[in-house]
């Protein structure tokens, strides 16, 4: 198997375990606890159904849409994912590009593995930071005043990581802290000699958006879990993302938003928008998918801020599904990482490209020639 | 195992799937992305009950109903599929005898490989054409002139296809143009000798109704996906439809309406049906299945429009069930092209014969004596 092969999801996942370590894959791949919210944030689309209208004249297509007052040409975009380095040796650069051939917005985590100042010299698309709220004020007014400086166009806080999620499989597989090397996992690191020779050689593996504060963000021997539990602040509140998002003063938004109450409430201390997330299911199992809840969160805010769907999502079709509620952008991690991990850049752009011709033969066999065509009218909820 | 061994939908597939090369299988067999909306197209009916009636004296059952302008012995008929070729020999001369026999509608594609008018000679019963509009407008009056002349007695005009999905079994098998020969696909071509043979002797495979317009589509190498992106127009609107029914001035279908508001326009242009169809969940996977949509599509027009339900039909309770929330009848594809595959005209009489007498003898359990006793009162939905 190899990249030509990959014509969805399902294909750049397998290449992705084919060429990973297998604690790696597992990083990506898992989820909290039984992985239920993991499994529904997908399956959750399949009880919904598109109606689709007919001889509508549907030859061109615009797939464009405005979140945060920037134009892109796609209704999706690559959600910020920590670590991507570790996936690729080209990491974010290699989405960045692609993210930026495509027109489309480039999410940076406050866990990247290259600076905010080499992405803002690499492209020049939209692009949205990550943020975390340290118990180190310091670093987070530092880390703030670099991405202003790097000219990012949104800043997103991640609210759903106060403490980290029950991440099973990275228990069993050593992703943790320090690296737990099994017979299993050090196998595996020997079986994918190339991705063990590119770690090593392709430059050292950093968190340089973190690295002047911390020592435990800086090298792979902290684990996620930990760094959530050691080096977020569990207090954060309210009042802390009021401040935070005017110290911003630009476009920001809150990641992680679940409930109605909490969406008013971002609507009141100034976000401009909200992800709508479980944080891809790695956090609290059990909890409720973005597209089961999407519909009651753009009922209460969606005329007032961006109401971005996030999670699960593996198909134009799910994209469509989303927009028709009223989402104004999809935005997925899993959707390029394992084509990041499959084929670097080129696998990004192969991905982005796929999703992209789904989504025009979708919205063309929906009769849409834009995103503003779909709306609930094109729905039927099966299970009500 | 062979056609004595075949009681039913499964069986014929499982024998097409013996005699066809796995690419052929494949692309009748397969959907669009990851086939949620194929498999909920059968699935929907199990989650709507019958409810019978008993003593109603039951010993003499009419199943007959008048369709697209004509009678026919049964609520159900093949809808249009192309290429029969492809899956046998002697293709849609096998299917449109069958048909003929079985007394009900045979469907011709404008991808049929057997032209116009020797169906037309072959097949005196009830007759559909199933219509593509083509970006070359003087195709399709062509086409429309040619099914006047050769006495089809129905237009369908589809609607679901201005490009065509994403069939990724396609892609994998080697279903694509030029035939992309996998060592797997050579295997499989090679270990089904019998198909390969009949490919080879007899006439060249051909797509007879569009060959003498166009140099696309007259070979196998061409594929259907790329004949759909090539020459059908994207920009077909209900302009170009009604133009279509007044040409036709007959018994007129629009075949892959899912929404109301569609049904409805469909009246104001003057169509006497509408075929609730998402193309056998080959065409917008995640879309609704004909039977979910049925309910809100009769409720609105069925009284001024005549309703078909496509897709998913696999048992004879399934087109009960249809007919229960309203539907004039029912059309079904790939369970006859597997009888196709498995025994040519044989195959389809079979596989027409039995859902004709599960249709029969389900009547009988549901206490029915005709078809317009089904309604919605002997139908429960659990959720």
């Amino acid at each position: 198997m190899n990249l030509q092969n990959c014509y969805n999801f399902d294909d750049f996942r397998k290449l992705a375990k084919k060429k990973l370590p297998s604690p790696i894959f597992h990083y990506i791949d898992g989820a909290a606890d039984d992985e239920i919210t993991y499994r529904r944030n997908t399956s959750s689309f399949n009880d919904v159904d598109l109606v689709p209208n007919i001889l509508k004249g549907v030859e061109n297509v615009d797939l464009s849409t405005t979140i945060f007052d920037k134009k892109i040409d796609l209704p999706f975009y690559c959600a910020p994912t920590a670590l991507q380095r570790l996936f690729h040796y080209d990491g974010e650069r290699a989405v960045g590009k692609a993210a930026q051939k495509f027109n489309t917005m480039f999410g940076v985590s406050s866990l990247a593995t290259v600076s905010v100042e080499e992405i803002s010299s690499l492209i020049n698309t939209p692009k949205m930071f990550q943020f975390y709220f340290h118990k180190d004020r310091g670093l987070n007014d530092a880390v703030m005043e670099r991405v202003k400086a790097a000219k990012f166009d949104v800043m997103a806080l991640t609210v759903d990581t106060i403490t980290g999620g029950n991440r099973e499989r990275d228990l069993r597989t050593g992703f943790t802290s320090p690296p737990k090397l099994t017979l299993s996992s050090f196998l595996s690191f020997a079986l994918k000699p190339m991705w063990g020779i590119n770690y090593l050689t392709k430059g050292k593996f950093e968190l340089p958006n973190l690295q002047d504060h911390v020592d435990e963000g800086t090298n792979i021997s902290t684990s996620i879990g930990n760094y959530f539990s050691t080096m977020l602040d569990q207090s954060m509140s309210w009042n802390d993302a009021e401040k935070l998002c005017s110290q911003w003063g630009g476009h920001f938004a809150l990641k992680g938003v679940m409930s109605v109450e909490d969406a008013k409430r971002a609507v009141d201390i100034g976000c401009t928008g909200i992800m709508v997330s479980n944080h891809g299911g790695r956090q609290l199992d059990g909890s409720r998918a973005p597209f089961d809840q999407l519909a009651e969160i753009v009922d209460a805010v969606g005329d007032k801020i961006d109401v971005i769907c996030e999670g699960g999502i593996q198909r134009g079709t799910h994209m469509l599904k989303a927009l028709s509620i009223g989402a104004k952008a999809c935005s997925g991690g899993r959707l390029y990482l394992y084509a990041l991990a499959a084929a670097g850049q080129e696998g990004v752009e192969r991905a982005l490209n796929q999703y992209r011709a789904e989504l025009e033969r979708g919205m063309k066999l929906m009769g849409c020639t834009k995103i503003s065509d779909l709306n609930r009218n094109n729905l039927r909820f099966r299970n009500k | 195992m062979n056609l004595n061994d075949c009681h039913n939908f499964d069986d014929f597939r499982i024998l097409a799937k013996k005699k066809l090369p796995s690419p052929i299988f494949h692309y009748i067999d397969g959907g669009s992305d990851d086939e949620v909306t194929l498999n909920r197209n059968t699935d929907a009916f199990n989650d709507y009950d019958l409810i019978p009636n008993v003593l109603n004296d039951v010993s003499n059952i009419d199943m007959s109903t008048t369709v697209l302008g004509e009678k026919i012995d049964f609520p159900l008929f093949p809808s249009a599929t192309a290429m029969h070729r492809l899956y046998h020999h002697e293709g849609e001369r096998a299917s449109a005898r069958a048909v003929e026999k079985m007394g009900t509608i045979f469907g011709t594609s404008t991808m049929s490989t057997v032209s116009i008018e020797e169906i037309g000679q072959i097949n005196r019963g009830p007759k559909s054409f199933q219509l593509y509009i083509h970006k070359d407008r003087g195709l399709t009056d062509n086409l429309i002139e040619r099914c006047k002349k050769a006495g089809f007695t129905s237009m369908c005009l589809t609607v679901d296809t201005v490009v065509a999905g994403n069939r990724e079994r396609d892609r994998r098998t080697g279903f694509t143009t030029p035939p992309k020969l996998t060592l797997s696909s050579l295997l499989s071509f090679a270990l089904h000798p019998a198909w390969t043979i009949n490919n080879l002797i007899h006439e060249k495979f051909k797509l007879a109704n569009i060959v003498h317009m166009t140099q696309k589509g007259t070979s196998i190498d061409k594929s259907v996906i790329d004949y759909i992106n090539e020459q059908f127009d994207p920009n077909m609107n209900w302009k170009d439809a009604e133009y279509c029914v007044k040409k036709w001035d007959g018994a007129f279908a629009l075949k892959g309406v899912m929404s109301v508001e569609d049904a409805k326009k469909a009246i104001d242009i003057g169509c006497s049906a509408v075929i609730i169809s998402n193309h056998g969940g080959r065409q917008l996977d995640g879309s609704r299945a004909p039977f979910d949509q049925l309910a809100e599509i009769v409720d609105a027009v069925g009284d001024k429009i005549e309703v078909i339900l496509d897709g998913g039909v696999r048992r004879g309770t399934h087109v009960l069930k249809a007919l229960c929330l309203g539907a004039k009848a029912c059309s079904f594809g790939k369970g006859y092209l597997f009888a196709l595959a498995a025994g040519g005209q044989k195959g389809v009489e079979k596989i027409l014969e039995k859902m004709k007498s599960e249709i029969n003898r389900d009547m009988k359990l549901m206490g029915c004596k005709k078809l317009s006793e089904l309604n919605n009162s002997k139908l429960i939905y659990r959720k």
